[in-house]
């Protein structure tokens, strides 16, 4: 297939946090805000002048220093954004939007503000306490933290118009977004998709690194060429997979997956498109606010919630995505020392065994940075060799 | 009569083999690897064809299939396939009642499930570091000034078995210099090190499924004392292959190439 529209120009956003775009919405005077995890409803981010920066750690080379602060127990997330910052990589934030939803950012956050790792006289962080559970009590704490930790922060240190009317403009243009993300989703049922993992995994990353407003133009040249790109005759692709799982904001990846002709039918990972290109209903009965903290919260899937309607719901999903998507089989995914998705993947390996129905489960195990691609592509090619076989098999085309 | 070949392009190994219509092994080589992993190809392919009277060069081969670290590499093939699917499908032709595998390379070790058609049920596979490998072998053997079969015996005379507790093949290394130097029975001390190496053996054979029985390929699957290690404390029935266990990813690559050569 022909290179499709603006693939290049995203490839050199993602070079680095503080890029072309994020440096043209500073310079028009927007209030940057980095955050790291779906806890932060990034829609909040976006309001008035304020925008939002899913922070990265691209091209990350040794983790030195923050091995020492940190130890190397850690995910590596967690120490090349500590690391990152160490070298001066996020001094364009005006503000961090933190959480305490894992021992790891816990600690990034905690050396970013006691090392005053950003060099900005304005910098400033907040800190979400985010909910373990559901419940009533849980959306408000919730809320409230926002609102204090987020929200009032943007309001009383940047002048940020955090009003209903400015939040529910932020949830139009991000919900814009996510049609688009929700069409480009749809192309990749096809049998021959005219998107590869790669260039979606592209896609959905410049998404959450770059300001909405400016990356949504981009965004609908790229989905008006989606529409009229042809495949190639030949379809490239042995096998399809629902990919599930931790962070995952390397898009070599997603190019390994398809150096093993294995299509990534769907992301359900940190960073993917499932949940967080999902469109957000409101009404006008009730506030903005309210609505989008009750959504963020319903539709995270992070394996952080331990009640068991929450770990049912999560295998639920996944088993959806492979039926809805013609999957061939899921792979887990989890960051090396993430510990929720560490003790989710052997979980979850455990109950589709348990279902029965021969769902093929693969699991891995890797690096922030993917290094060794070598053995990656080994194991993600053995399991497309395996799955490949007996779908053959199973139509009855080998003994 | 047509012919089929498998190169397996190893870390530390190249091996070639060909096999004739029947699925009958007419050529095998067994070459240090180099660094260019397209020259060991070309060499091993070069030294299994100068072995068939029939042929001139791979080209002449029906099917070529590579696999190993190097399996894009291999001049000629039709196709590459994982070294794991090549050494399932080589034990399985080799010995259709074996049903997992403990493959231990030059940088990795693998478990492996086989199905009843010789295709991967399951596996499981350390890449994390070198502990457990050939190159922790190698290094083992340098630190008793040995070569790697005079290694491999040592153990079977030891009475006891001193623990190796460093995981790392750095720091293992460094444990058993200090062990050595100590005065200790280089025989226990290398029982130790055939304990640590077959406990990492056994939790890639049960991850992927093992039961009660395995077998050995790769490199290491000719380390008597590894085996003993296995059959003896943690209790796995060795099954010995009768063809080189060295050779079975090269073989399981020859056998696809086979099965698909004739099915065109």
């Amino acid at each position: 297939m022909k290179d499709l529209k603006h693939i290049h120009f995203y490839e050199d956003l993602l070079e680095q946090a503080n890029n072309e775009l994020v440096q043209q919405a500073k310079s028009e005077g927007g209030v940057a805000v980095g955050y790291t995890c779906f806890y932060v409803p990034e829609v909040l981010l976006n309001v008035g002048n304020a925008f939002s920066v899913r922070l990265r750690a691209p091209n990350t080379g040794s983790l030195d220093i923050s091995q020492y602060y940190m130890s190397s127990f850690i995910c590596g997330y967690s120490r090349a954004l500590v690391e990152r910052a160490f070298e001066g990589g996020y001094n364009f934030l005006d503000m961090w939007a933190g959480t305490d939803t894992c021992q790891q950012m816990n600690r990034v956050v905690e050396n970013v503000v006691e090392f005053r790792l950003i060099d900005n006289p304005t910098f400033t962080h907040g800190f979400l306490d985010a909910p373990m559970k559901i419940t009533e009590h849980g959306n408000k704490h919730y809320e409230h933290m926002i609102q204090v930790e987020f929200l009032d922060k943007l309001k009383d240190n940047f002048g940020v118009d955090i009003s209903d009317k400015a939040i529910r403009k932020a949830v139009k243009e991000h919900n814009e977004m996510c049609k688009i993300f929700e069409a480009i989703s749809e192309l990749r049922k096809a049998e021959n998709p005219v998107i590869t993992p790669r260039e979606f995994h592209i896609l959905c990353l410049v998404s959450y690194a770059c300001p909405t407003s400016l990356i949504l133009p981009y965004l609908k040249e790229t989905y008006a060429d989606l529409k009229k790109r042809k495949p190639d005759e030949k379809c490239p692709w042995r096998a399809r997979f629902v990919v599930v799982g931790s962070e995952l904001d390397d898009y070599t990846f997603s190019e390994i997956m398809e150096s093993c002709n294995a299509y990534v039918v769907a992301d359900r990972y940190c960073f993917g498109s499932i949940p967080g290109r999902k469109q957000i209903p409101l009404t006008t009965d009730r506030p903005a606010l309210e609505q989008v903290c009750e959504f963020y919260l319903a539709e995270n899937q992070c394996p952080r919630f331990m009640s068991k309607d929450k770990i049912e719901e999560r295998h639920a999903i996944a088993r959806k995505l492979y039926e809805d998507y013609g999957a061939d089989g899921i792979i887990y995914e989890q960051a090396k020392f993430c510990d929720f998705w560490g003790y989710e993947r052997m979980l979850e390996n455990a109950k589709f065994l348990d279902d029965g129905d021969d769902i093929p489960v693969l699991q891995i195990d890797r690096e922030y940075v993917i290094a060794g691609a070598g053995q990656l592509r080994t194991r993600i090619q053995a399991f497309v060799e395996s799955v490949e076989i007996k779908k053959i098999q199973k139509a009855g085309g080998a003994k | 009569m047509k012919y089929f070949g498998g190169c397996d392009v190893g870390s530390t190994y190249t091996k070639a083999v060909i096999l004739d219509e029947n699925g009958k092994i007419v050529a095998d080589t067994t070459l240090r690897s180099k660094i260019n992993s397209e020259q060991s190809a070309i060499m091993a392919m070069e030294e299994v064809v100068g072995k068939v009277a029939d042929l001139k060069s791979s080209k002449d081969l029906t099917y070529l299939v590579g696999t190993g670290y190097g399996r894009n590499k291999v001049p000629f093939a039709d196709e590459n396939i994982s070294e794991i699917s090549c050494h399932a499908m080589g034990v399985h032709v080799t010995n259709p009642d074996v049903k997992a595998i403990i493959d231990i390379g030059g940088q990795d070790v693998k478990g492996i499930a086989i199905d009843k058609d010789g295709t991967v049920k399951n596996f499981a596979m350390n890449d994390k570091c070198a502990a457990g490998t050939g190159r922790f072998y190698e290094a083992m053997a340098r630190a008793f000034e040995m070569d790697l079969p005079e290694f491999s015996k040592l153990s079977l005379t030891a009475k006891n078995v001193i623990p190796i507790t460093a995981q790392c093949t750095v720091f293992a290394e460094s444990e058993v210099i200090t062990l050595v130097g100590e005065g200790k029975p280089t025989d226990e001390i290398a029982a130790g090190i055939q304990m640590a190496i077959a406990k990492r053996c056994f939790v890639m054979a049960k991850k992927a499924g093992a039961v009660d029985s395995i077998t050995l390929t790769g490199g290491c699957a000719k380390n008597d004392g590894l085996k003993a290690a296995i059959e003896h404390v943690l209790k796995l029935n060795v099954v010995e292959l009768k063809t080189d266990p060295q050779l079975m990813g090269a073989l399981g690559a020859a056998e696809y190439a086979r099965q698909k050569g004739m099915a065109n």
